[in-house]
This record gives C-alpha cells, structure tokens and sequence, in this order.
C-alpha cells in the first residue's frame, strides 16, 4: 500500500515506453509494431478482458497513439517556408492534437470508473428533511402536475418532505410587465398554478424578479425553506417513488457530502435518435455520460452536479451562499465551488428519474449551445487547472468536461481539411501513402478500439462523431460568441414539450445541405483527379477517402434534420400493471400496456365492444404503488380495436382533481426499474465492423431521406398534398 | 650532364621549422648546401600554397612574375609531345583523367576532379588534348562539350564525333594552371536529335577517353630537376592507374617489410590518386610509363650493385633524392643510407608530413583527385548549401537534368535502418512544366525519394524539404545525386527543333541545402563497407594492428602494399602495422592477413567464415554449380505464369506493400541464424573478408587469393575507385566480367563503441538496431505497453474512491 512506491514505479514504466516510443524508428518497424498492437488489442477484446485486461488493452492502444503524435508532430508539418499549407496544417496538427489531449483526459477520467453502487432503499435509518424543488419558468400545468404529482410520492415520511413549485414564469416583473399580454399570461399562469400546487399538497413559490434565472430562482427556493437536504428536479423530470431512499443515505455516510447525483432518464428520444429510429435499440447519447464518464468522475470524487435529479446539502450550499450564477451552466459550477471547498460528491448509477428532452432540432442544438457556453464560461472564469483547493484529479476532471465543449473547432477542422487539398491543391499533411497506412490508419483503427473499449456498450462506432458534426454546425458560432463575449450569453430555457406532428426540415437545416453539396463536389474533384493525375493518386485517394468519411457523416445528419412527423404528442411508456377497466358501474379485468402523460392503452377481458364508443367516459382502477387501496383515474376513450376476449382500448387521461395527477405519475414514473430495464435492453455493443457496416446503411438511408425531404420542401403547394404519401413512403 | 638530378634535403621539405635538429644526418653538403632551410612543402594537399621556396623550382614565384626570358637550356625537344620514345626531357604524357572511363551520360553531366602540378609543370603546361566520341543520337547543333580548368572554360566543342574519337586541344592560358592542385572539370551539355522522351535521354553520351585525354607541356621550361614534391605529381596513366614501382635489392629480409610497408603508406597519401598500385621487385624497370615513380630502397650496400652512383652522403647519413634510371632515363627517387636503420628514419621523414595526430579527427575525406573537392565528413547534425558542396546553381532547358555532391560518413555510421537526410531545394520550374513531372534523390545510385511537381504554372521553391532515406549511405564519401525530370506539352508534340530549345525549364540554385540530423554512431564488426569508407578500424589513432604475411615474396608483399596504402589513403592516416609470425601470436587487437589462401592461417579462414575448405578447393575448378540454380529456375516459373488477370491487383498490392514498406519474412526474427561458412566459387579471383578475431575483440581482414600472382593482380582491381567503393558487407568476391564484386552481408554484428557515452547517442543506435530488429521493437513494445497496463491498474486502484 506504499502510495509513493507505486507512482515512483509507475513514472519508470512511462518514461520507459514513451522513451521507447519516441525512438526515430522507420516505416516498417511502426507498420508491424501497429499490427502487433492491433492484433493484441482484439484479442483482448474478443475475448472480452475486463479489469486488469481492460487497462492493458489501453495501454497498448495509447501506445500506438503516441507514436502517432510522436511522427504527427516530428514528420509531417509542413516546412514553415511555404505559409499558404503551414498554417492550416499547423491548424489541424492542432486538431487532432486537441482530440489525443482529449482521448488522454478521458483515459484518466474512465480508464477505471466506479462499479454501480449497491442499492440502499431498504437500509436507510434516519430521515433528515428534505425540501425538493421543482424550478420552473414556462412549462404548462399539465407536465407541472405530473412532475409535483410524481414528488409528492415519493417514498419518504410525509413531515420530512416538503415539495416546492418554484414558479419564475409568474414573478412579479413578469405580472406587472409592460406588455400586456406577457402580463396576463403571469397572472392567469400565477392562479392557475398556485391552485394546482394547493390541491396537491405542494408549497407554491415565486420572487418578484428574475434576477440570475435559475440559480437565483433555486436560492430564493432555499431562502424560504429550512430542510437539512435539497433535492432539485426540472420541472420535466419526475422521480420515481425510491428516488430520496436511494441517495439521501448518502449524507449519513459522508458529513462533508454535498451531492448525490443521479442519471437523467429520458421518455422521449432527442432528434437524432427521433429521426434514425434508433432510440428503442441504441444507447441515448447522454447514456455515455451518465452511464461511464459519471461513474469515472465518482472515482476521483468529482461527479459534478447537472442541474436535476440531485440531492443537495444544504450545509454545504451555505458554504457558497448558494447556487452560484457567474455562468449559464450554475449547476457545474456550484459543484466546482463546493469541491474546491473540500465538499464531496456521489454518483448514484440508477436512474431514479425519467423526464424529456427537446424533441426538434432547433431546441436541441439550443440546449447544447447552452451547455457549451456554460462550459466555456466555467473554462473562462473558474478556470478548473488552476482552480484552489481542488484535488488534481478533480483539475483533470473538470478540465475534461469543459475543454471538451471546444469540439466544433476540431471537428470543423477535420470536415474541411481535406477541402484544402481537394480544391485548392495544398499540401496541408506532408506523409506518403506508405506512411498514412502504417501511422494514420494504425491510430484511426487503435482510436475506434479504444473509444470502443471505453465506451463500447453505450456508444456506437461513428454515433460520437454524428453527434459531434450535427451539434459543431451551430455550436461553432455559439463557442466563437462566447469566448469573445464571455458574460454575453444568457439563461433559455430548453423547450421540452415541443412535437413534431408533420414531417419537416429542421428550420435551422440549410446549413447541413450546404455542407452535404460542397462535400459531394469534393468527391467528385477527388474521382476526377485520381484519374486526370495519376502521379498522386495515392494522396488523392488518401484524402479523397476522408472526404468521403465527412460525406457519409454528413449525409447521416441530413436525416437528423429532417424531422420526422409523430402521431402521438407524447411518448408512452411500457408498462404491464394488473387494473380494472370500469366502464357505465362494471368492471372488467385489464392490463396497463403503455402509459403517455396524456393517456394509456390497456388490454381489457371479456368486454363487449359494442358497448363502447368513442369519447365514452371510463375510468381505469388500479393500486398505486405508494397506497393501500385501489384507486380510479377518470379516462376518455380514444379508440378500440381486438378481437377475440381481449380488447385493446386507447384512452385519454381526463384529470379533474390533483389526485389524479398522482395516479398519472405512479402510472409511469414510480417504478424506476423499469427504466433501467429499457436501457438495459438497448444496450449491446455491436462491436467495430457491425456498428460500422450498420452506420453505413443508416448514413446512406437517412441521406436519400434527407434529400427527399429537400425535394418536397422546394415545391410547398405539391408536399402539402403528398405530405401523408410521403410520410408512408419514408417509413 | 649532372648525374645527380635532385637531391632533396628530407628534413627541411618536411618540417623544417620543428625538427631543425635533425638536418644533420641528412644534410646534403653537395651542391646546394646553400639552400635555405625554410622550404615548406606543403603537407596537405591544399591548391594554392606558393611553392616559392622549392629547393630546384627554376620559377620561384609562378603567378606573381612569370620569368620568359629566363635562360634555358640548349636541349629543348620538339614541342609535340612524343608519345612512345621516353625523351628525357619531354617525358612521359602527363594524363589527367583518374579512372579508365569517363563518361558523360544524359542531357547534362559534368566530371570535375583535381590533378597536382609542380611549379615547372604548372608554369609549363600548354594545352589540354582529349578524344571523345559520342552517340550517334546527340545533336551536333544543340550540344556541347566544354572544358574548364580551374573554373575557368578553356574551350568548347560542339558533340559531333559518333563516327570515332576526335581528339581535340585547347590551350591553357599562361598562369591559370597554378603550382599545386589544379581543377579539371568536363561538362557536357547533350540533347537527342530527334527525340523529345525523357527515356531518351539515356540514350545520350559521350566518353571522353583517359588514353588521349593529358597536358601537353612547353618543353623548353621542363627542364629543372624532380624535386620530392614530385611525388605527388605522379598522376596517372592512360588507364587513370598510378603505378608505384619499389625497388628493393634485398627484397627477403623480413626486418625491412614494415619500412617498405610504412613507405607505400607514405607515397599513397602523399598521391591520394585513385587507383594506386604498388609493385615490388628487386631490378629496376627497363621501361618508364605515365603515372610511374620508381622508388629504389636499400642501404648505401644493397644499392651499390643496381645504380650506377649513389646519392652523396648515402654512407653518411639517410637520405632521399631522385637520380635517373640509367635505363630509361626517368628519374627514380632513391632512399638510402648507410643501414637499414637510417633508411628507416627517412621513411618515417617521407610518412611525417601526411601523418595524422592520434586524436585529431577530419573535417573532409581526401577525395579530391577524383570528385574535385575533398568530401566534407559529416559527424553528426549539419548543414551545408549546396554551393559548399562543389555545385553551382544551375538553369536547364532540357527534360532530365542531373547533378550531384558527394559527402563524408563515418566509419561509425548507424543510420542505415532509420536515418533521414533531408534536402532543402531552392529550385525553380517554368509554367511549361506539367504536373507528374518530379524531382528525385538518388544515394550511391540508389533511388532514395521522389517529389511529385504537382503545380502546373510554374512555381519557385523556396527550400522545399525533400526527406529521404540514409539506408543507402556508407561509411567514406557518399554521392548524391538530384534528379529532375521534366514533362512539358512541347515535348509530347515534339515539333523538330524542340529539343534544341534553349529555354529553360528548370532552375537549381546552389542556395539549397543538404541537412542531416544527428545519427546513431557505433562501429559494427565485421563491416567492410567501414574499411573501404575509412579504413576502419585499422586506420584508428593509438592502435597497432598485427599484420600477418606468412611468405614474404613479391606478389604478396605488393599486395600487401597496396591494400595497406589504400587504407591509409582512406583513413587519413597510415596503419601501425606490426608483423607477426602466426595467428597465434596476435592478441585482441586488429588483424590483417594477406597471401595467398594456401598461406592463410586456418583460424583466420574460420574467423572470416571462409570454409577450411577453401585452402584445398579454391582455384582447382572442383566446385559444382550455384546452389541458387534452383531458386533461380523458380522465379522464372513464376514470372512465366503470374499472366493471370486475377493476381493483377494482389500483385500490384504486394508490389506496393514490398517498395513501400521493403518488409520480407527475413526482417521479422529475433536473433539471425549462424553464418555458413563459405567457399568462394572459381570465378571469384580475391576474397576480402573480415571476422571477429577468435577471443571476441578484434577485426581480422583477410585479404586472399588462388595464387600470389592473382593476389597481387586482384589487390591492384580491387584498390580501383570504382571497386573498392563496392566493398561490402563481411566479405566480398573479385570476380571478373562487368560487374566483378560480389558481397555476402552481414548477419551477425558485432557492436564496438567510438564515441564517448551519451544517452542521445544510445537512443539513435537503439532506434537503429530496432529499426532493423523490427519484431523485437514490436514484442519489447508490446510488452512495456502491458507492464504500463499492469502498473496503472495497481496505481488506479490506490488513488480515487474504491469499492
């Protein structure tokens, strides 16, 4: 256990390899040492090495990389003589070395991330009270009810649980504003909610100015309470009934932990996953965060705070009078504050959540324009390298999560670098086709291997980079705004409850076609001269290929902005949950087989469906998790089909009182398991070839898609006609 | 007539100013007792030392004040120079051209190289007659042949000989040829008749031929006596070969090998011709040549019976002096003295000069008779333009131009698997150029980059980085050549005339710069690509190395001779030989073994992974065919189906894999297989081998034959510029035929350390020996890449949370 022993021996070993790696060796000794390393890597990696194996695998992995950076940054700059190639190669050197720094960070962060902790529901003994807050600006009553609804029951003595509406769309600025309409919307929206938050037993709160959005909303929260926990949800974020057992145990362990945070489980898919279709099969982007690199965080104690489905300590808080509010992004920096305060943290891997996510493109990528300004902002004015008080490893963390947001650069390097060569000639990355293959190529396949070893089962090979490419298009203006305007950006609020109903172009999707027609010019330049100059074909077609590898990135994200119609606003859940269906005094035995916020489908026994009709007013019966009898909620018919004893019937939720909002929320949110059920079920790592071949069909799929969608979009009187044809079709 | 023609005074050509002392033993009290002391002849071969103060040089100061009116004697032959009678006062031809081919291939070559005149020779030299002939395909009109001399053109003459040689004379200009060393270059500038191709190019040349290629001398200022810096103006014959005739009249007495040895040593260095030979006998030569000094050795007594008088003071005291050969006339330089041991000390006066201190090391190799300049050695990261390197900026109008430098490499060098050179080309190419034209680095012949042009409209280069492979790089002076081979429209239409254009495409400039970083420096054993380059190890300072010649007889001892005074020449520095008797009386040190192969001792032979064999077999026409016939026989199969249309594209891929990456099973071991010993076919006539010396230090060189008389024939081949550049690897065959040398690599090295311990040295040499142990570098990756693996692991699991 000799902490200085270990590092001493390992300092040796690394200065041993990288002295080893930095040897000037030739072509051919790289090209069987890149093979070598290869073929060990994929053996570890079929025989699926986990552990020790796992760090191995990396291990060889960096080694490959650095020689790679080694050659990158000795051998293939061009000379400083000829500017016009020096500085966009200097350029991209500078890419591609951000994205090794990068890689190298998150080696740190997850090369050995925490195991999923132990679930605790059953074992906590002291029950300190706790306020939950549920900030809110704009959403509507509906999803407000749901959410309150869904924390009011959660599992907890009813003195100790104190729930607040933290209304910051109806302060007193905004009632009193100037504009009459805005007014009125406050005021009606002040009643309205103030109501609802009565019947459901919930403390109503609003501020008389908007003064530091979120943050400033979430400190007046706590100027008007006094429990010892803060447990913070987005007003679109509703906990199951375990979620307070499940991490205010936490605090009794630790006395100098600030936080408990938990994953963001989402019901609904982002635009991507939305418009590929691949939100039932593949892992959500943010599973990769919240399911590893969290997990990674934990280890170095520098799981930071997301804004939601976290529990705070108000002791700590007082340490920082608050949430602080410097950046967009409060809830990384108050975490930030507190760590440097020497304040703790807990990643807790079980989503005890569920909530949406922006459903358009247009919002998504203004989520992300905040996050990365957020980041930014933190990068800018708290600067985590140098940061007092925090631990290296926690320097590291937070370095990783906030350079991290500096991917447009890179990436919009890496989509026009080619272009350089292609259309004006420039020799931006002097090697020989030789030297691409035994260096470039061995660091490309070693990369994938190892993002893949990483982050393999929550991330699909090339899904990163789609992710990264639809995001830099707009997030490149938002960055470059920032760090020239650091305190210009301002808190919006992400609009989560927008539905696409027509199928449509994205209205921020012009730029993708841009990008998408000069790619394909590009490649035909490059067929063009592979034939017309044949003594450089095999740059060309080294180039040509990347060129190629954007195209087919960037013909994926044309099916991500072209938004595909939904029939139904919002997204069910599956449940299967024992009720009765009663209809006219009868009841009949049924079974819940989806649930919406809006309305469930169930499968009832032995009804006559003569019997029903639409609109027909029914009422589902069932025992809530968190009561002893069974209770009704009132629905609406929405349509009926079956056959046989089983009728399947489609019914819309007709809420009248606020208890009937709780049975909406125990409907879909109480039981958390079956959340992480569902991502269990998705995830699966396809592995390199598959994920690639499979990424292949969808990029080529969702391009032709993409340009139908354009088609159409250029004659509007003919789509409006075809608009179901077509939807048909595309299906 | 004065039978004494020059007697020298050894200790004050020499150095005068230090070992004043010693003048005594070699005073010449005779006639020129009052010539001063001070007459530095110059010890190096630097050009433009004045020789003002040459005992006998009628014209003390050449360029300053040339004396025409200066009275000569009555006996002035005829101005042409008569070729076979050696006249006594015309004497030989002086031929200039150091090898037996010159030849001047492609659209532009130039040869330059330099010759050492005496003070008279240069006062006297007249013209310049050469023959050439030419290709039938070189357009008269668009080419030309030009002469220079010193940099300066003496004449210009269009190509027009295909018929047979025409020979042609320029006149010298009176004072551009200076005492001392002298610049010749040849440039020809050659374009085809009809065709436009660049393969046509190669179908360019002329030779210029070294039998009808020399000075022509006034012959009325020839008449001073041969002083010694005669010796290095022995220049060559008609074959570019410079001939050494040692007579010995004692020649057996095994106490006087290592003078006569030291002695050779001392008139090659003082040379440095190319293509030196040396030949012992006990009479002296009934006929004088070209490129011919007679060396006549032996006490006052030995000598008595051979020349007709003695120097004065030959019982007195060492002594040097040329006196003339009663049979032919020509001056021999006679060392005598009254014993043996004074002979001794005016060889060790002889070899002073050119003697190098143990610890000084060399800036240049001593190149210049043949390449032009001498060969800056390059010991580690440098740059030199080009114009310090001998080449001078450059416009070309045709469509392959060629030019070259050469540079020095030590003997050390371990760059071969992963070293990079790089030149920076300040270059230039009209907008008639088409991309898919390019420029290429040729090392010793060998391609070893190629930039594409890929800009059509003409560009300026401006230190453009041209990176390319050292593996082709040798120990000695490596030539390198840039290649630039132009594509135009004009050529494709090819309208006639096109070739004569006179406008240029292309344009080098001596701004350019060749760069080579520091490389890994580490002697390896065996390596005769050492020996050949420097003469490594044998030529190393403060090392005596033990030279075993079992019967002392003509033919061996010129053999012997021969090599050890090219060693020299290539070391810089004579080799410290000390006879021994056997084998077994040599200790760790070096070791030279030369007779013929019956003589070798079988330790050596076996060192040298010569079979014992050899001894009985070689030479007998006992050996059967090549083994290889096989391996042979199976390529051409190969070659004969390979038509299929399906392997097209896996050959080609193969084909990419093996020029890009030159990866074969053979590179990918661990530790090479034992070397075979060998017996060497009949058709090779010399075998130069060199072996680790039995107890593991020690370089033995074996230097064998069939028979002495091919042993001294094969020492004079292999000694040839264009022979001894090819010595290789742990031994190499003398054949006959085009391309007689043959080299079997080596496969088992042996690492001797030169320089003093440095990390970064250690790293270079390790990337090196990795670079050629490829799969070594592989596993020792793998393997310290999993030692990290584990090491993480244990150090992740004691920092951070853990559970």
């Amino acid at each position: 256990m000799n902490r200085i022993g270990t590092v001493a021996i390992w300092a040796v070993v690394t200065f041993c390899v990288i002295a080893l790696i930095a040897l000037p060796i030739n072509l051919q000794t790289q090209l069987i040492a890149s093979i070598t390393i290869v073929a060990l890597m994929a053996v570890i990696k079929i025989l699926k090495g986990e552990g020790i194996w796992r760090l191995i695998a990396l291990a060889l992995g960096t080694a490959v990389v650095l020689r790679y950076v080694y050659w990158r940054s000795t051998s293939t700059l061009p000379p400083l003589s000829q500017l016009e190639n020096f500085i966009p190669g200097f350029l991209l050197y500078l890419a591609e070395m951000y994205s090794v720094g990068m890689l190298a960070l998150s080696l740190f962060v997850v090369s050995m991330p925490l195991a999923p902790r132990a679930e605790r529901s059953g074992q906590l003994k002291t029950f300190p009270k706790v306020d939950v807050f549920v900030p809110s600006y704009n959403e509507d009553e509906a999803l407000l009810a749901n959410t309150l609804a869904a924390a009011k029951a959660m599992d907890y003595p009813a003195d100790k649980l104190q729930v607040w509406l933290l209304d910051d769309g109806s302060t007193e600025q905004k009632r009193n504003s100037s504009k009459v309409l805005e007014a009125q919307a406050a005021l009606a929206r002040h009643d309205t909610l103030r109501q609802l938050c009565d019947d459901l037993g919930v403390h109503y709160l609003t501020r008389a100015r908007n003064e530091h959005a979120k943050a400033g909303n979430l400190n007046n929260g706590l100027a008007h309470s006094d429990g010892e926990l803060v447990a913070v949800f987005d007003a679109d974020h509703a906990p199951a009934r375990d979620f307070l057992r499940e991490t205010v145990g936490y605090f009794d362990d630790d006395p100098r932990l600030f936080l408990v945070q938990t994953p963001h489980f989402f019901l609904n898919p982002d635009p991507l996953e939305r418009n590929l279709r691949t939100f039932e099969k593949m892992p959500s982007e943010n599973e990769m965060f919240y399911g590893i690199i969290q997990r990674g965080l934990d280890k170095w104690n520098a799981a930071f705070f997301c804004g939601s489905a976290a529990v705070l300590s108000r002791r700590a808080l007082k340490d920082t009078a608050g949430f602080s509010g410097v950046s967009i992004t409060e809830d990384c920096e108050t975490a930030i504050a507190l760590h440097s305060l020497g304040w703790n943290s807990v990643y807790v891997d079980k989503p005890l959540i569920a909530g949406l996510q922006p459903a358009t493109f247009a919002s998504f990528i203004g989520q992300r324009s905040r996050w990365a300004q957020g980041m930014i902002q933190i990068l800018r004015f708290r600067f985590p390298l140098f940061k007092r008080g925090l631990s290296i490893p926690q320097r590291l963390c937070y370095m990783s999560s906030t350079l991290f947001w500096f991917f447009p650069f890179p990436r919009t390097m890496f989509l026009i670098a080619p272009l350089f060569y292609l259309f004006f000639d420039l020799q931006i990355f002097t090697a020989s086709g030789g030297e691409f293959l035994g260096y470039t190529l061995a660091y490309m396949l070693v990369n994938m291997m190892m993002q893949n070893y990483l982050y393999g089962t929550f991330r699909w090979p090339w899904i990163s980079e789609l992710y990264e490419y639809v995001q830099s298009v707009h997030l490149l203006p938002a960055v470059v705004s920032v760090i020239l305007n650091p305190r210009k950006p301002t808190f919006k609020v992400t609009a989560k409850d927008e539905s696409v109903l027509v199928s449509r172009l994205s209205e921020i999707s012009r730029p993708f076609f841009v990008i998408f027609g000069v790619l394909f010019v590009a490649l035909l330049v490059s067929v063009y001269r592979f034939y017309a100059e044949p003594y450089k074909a095999d740059v060309t077609l080294v180039v040509g290929g990347w060129n190629l590898l954007n195209l087919i990135i960037a013909g994926c994200a044309l099916g991500v902005v072209s938004e595909r119609g939904e029939k139904s606003a919002s997204r069910r859940v599956r449940v299967s949950r024992r009720c009765d269906f009663v209809t006219d005094g009868r009841s009949f035995p049924a079974t819940i087989e989806n649930v919406s916020a809006n309305g469930a489908r169930v499968q009832v026994y032995g009804i006559d469906r003569q019997t029903i009709g639409l609109d027909m007013d029914a009422a589902i019966r069932f025992l809530p998790y968190g009561g002893d009898e069974p209770e009704e909620l009132p629905v609406q018919v929405r349509n009926v089909e079956g056959h046989g004893d089983l009728t399947a019937i489609g019914c819309r939720f007709t809420p009248c009182v606020a208890r009937h909002h709780s049975l909406v929320a125990d409907l879909i949110f109480a039981n958390s398991n079956q959340w992480s059920d569902f991502q269990l079920a998705r995830r699966g790592n396809p592995g390199i070839l598959f994920g690639t071949l499979w990424f292949l069909r969808v990029a080529l799929y969702q391009t032709s898609r993409g340009l139908v969608y354009l088609a159409r979009s250029m004659k509007p009187k003919a789509a409006a006609a075809e608009t179901g044809a077509v939807r048909e079709a595309t299906r | 007539m004065r039978s004494i023609l020059a007697a020298t005074l050894i200790a004050s050509c020499a150095f005068a100013a230090s070992v004043a002392a010693q003048q005594v033993p070699f005073d010449m009290s005779g006639e020129r007792a009052q010539q001063p002391g001070a007459s530095p002849s110059p010890a190096s071969p630097p050009p433009a030392v004045p020789q003002s103060g040459q005992p006998l040089a009628p014209q003390p100061g050449p360029q300053a004040s040339p004396q025409p009116s200066s009275p000569q004697p009555p006996a002035a032959p005829a101005a042409l120079p008569a070729p076979q009678p050696a006249a006594a006062a015309a004497g030989p031809r002086f031929y200039v051209v150091p090898s037996d081919r010159l030849n001047l291939a492609g659209e532009y070559a130039t040869r330059d190289w330099t010759i050492y005149l005496t003070p008279e020779q240069a006062e006297a030299a007249a013209k310049l007659n050469f023959g050439y002939r030419n290709s039938i395909y070189v357009a008269p009109e668009a080419s030309n042949l030009s002469v220079y001399v010193n940099d300066t053109l003496i004449g210009q003459v269009p190509v027009q000989s295909p018929g047979g040689v025409a020979d042609r004379s320029f006149e010298i200009p009176y004072g551009l040829m200076r005492p001392g060393t002298n610049k010749i270059g040849f440039s020809a500038t050659q374009r085809h008749r009809t065709d436009c191709t660049v393969q046509s190019t190669y179908e360019l040349w002329s030779d210029v031929l070294p039998e009808r290629t020399f000075l022509e001398f006034d012959a009325a200022k020839m008449t001073a006596a041969p002083t010694l810096d005669d010796i290095r103006a022995v220049g060559v014959d008609e074959k570019g070969q410079t001939r050494f005739n040692i007579v010995v009249p004692k020649l057996e007495q095994s106490a006087t090998t290592t003078p006569l040895l030291r002695l050779s040593q001392a008139l090659g260095m003082l040379a440095t011709m190319p293509n030196q030979v040396f030949e012992f006998s006990t009479a002296l030569p009934s006929k004088a040549a070209s490129g011919e000094l007679t060396v006549v050795v032996g006490t006052a007594a030995e000598l008595e019976g051979i020349l007709p008088r003695l120097p004065d003071g030959a019982r007195s005291g060492g002594i040097a002096a040329f006196m003339e050969n009663p049979a032919t006339q020509a001056p021999v330089l006679v060392l005598t003295g009254p014993s043996w041991e004074a002979v001794e000390s005016v060889v060790e006066n002889i070899l002073a000069p050119v003697n190098r201190p143990e610890n000084s090391t060399r800036s240049a190799l001593a190149t210049q008779r043949w390449t032009g300049m001498n060969t800056p050695l390059l010991t580690g990261s440098s740059r030199l333009p080009f114009s310090a390197l001998g080449l001078k900026s450059a416009e070309f109008s045709g469509r392959r131009f060629r030019t070259g430098f050469y540079v020095g490499i030590p003997s050390d060098f371990y760059g071969d698997a992963y070293g990079e050179a790089r030149i920076l080309l300040d270059a230039a190419y009209s907008r008639d150029v088409l991309p898919g034209s390019h420029i290429d680095v040729y090392v010793n012949g060998s391609i070893a980059s190629t930039v594409p042009i890929t800009r059509a409209g003409g560009d300026v280069l401006r230190h453009l980085p041209i990176r390319f492979t050292m593996r082709h790089f040798r120990p000695g002076a490596n030539l390198i050549e840039i290649e630039a081979v132009l594509q135009t429209r004009a050529d494709e239409v090819c309208v006639p005339g096109t070739t004569a254009s006179n406008e240029p495409r292309f344009a080098l400039f001596d701004t350019s710069e060749f760069r080579v970083g520091d490389f890994a420096r580490i002697a390896q054993l065996p390596n005769l690509g050492a020996v050949a380059g420097t003469g490594f190890p044998y030529g190393r300072g403060g090392e005596t190395v033990d030279l075993i010649v079992d019967r002392i007889d003509n033919q061996t001892l010129s053999a012997t001779a021969t090599l050890l005074s090219q060693l020299a020449v290539m070391a810089g520095r004579p080799v410290a030989t000390v006879p021994k008797a056997s084998a077994a009386a040599t200790g760790d040190g070096n070791a030279i073994f030369v007779g013929p192969i019956s003589q070798i001792p079988p330790v050596a032979l076996a060192q040298a992974h010569l079979s014992e064999d050899t001894a009985k077999i070689w030479g007998t026409s006992a050996q059967s065919a090549s083994p290889d016939a096989n391996a042979d026989m199976l390529d051409a199969w190969r070659q004969k189906t390979s038509s299929n249309a399906w392997q097209k594209p896996f050959m080609a891929v193969s084909d990419w894999l093996d020029r890009n990456f030159d990866i074969s099973l053979g590179s990918l071991r661990f530790r090479p297989g034992d070397e075979a010993m060998f017996v060497p076919p009949d058709t090779a006539n010399l075998v130069v081998a060199q072996g680790i010396g039995p107890s593991g230090g020690g370089a033995w060189l074996v230097l064998t034959a069939p028979t002495p008389e091919k042993l001294q024939a094969g020492a004079a081949t292999l000694v040839r510029n264009a022979n001894w550049e090819l010595l290789s690897g742990s031994l190499t065959l003398l054949g006959v035929g085009d391309k007689p040398m043959e080299t079997r690599p080596v496969t088992r090295v042996s690492f001797l350390p030169t320089q003093p311990f440095s990390i970064w040295n250690y790293r270079l040499i390790a990337a090196n020996w990795l670079s050629t142990n490829i799969l070594s570098y592989a596993v020792l990756l793998a393997c310290l890449s999993v030692l990290l693996g584990l090491v993480t692991f244990s150090l992740l699991g004691r920092f951070g949370k853990r559970r």
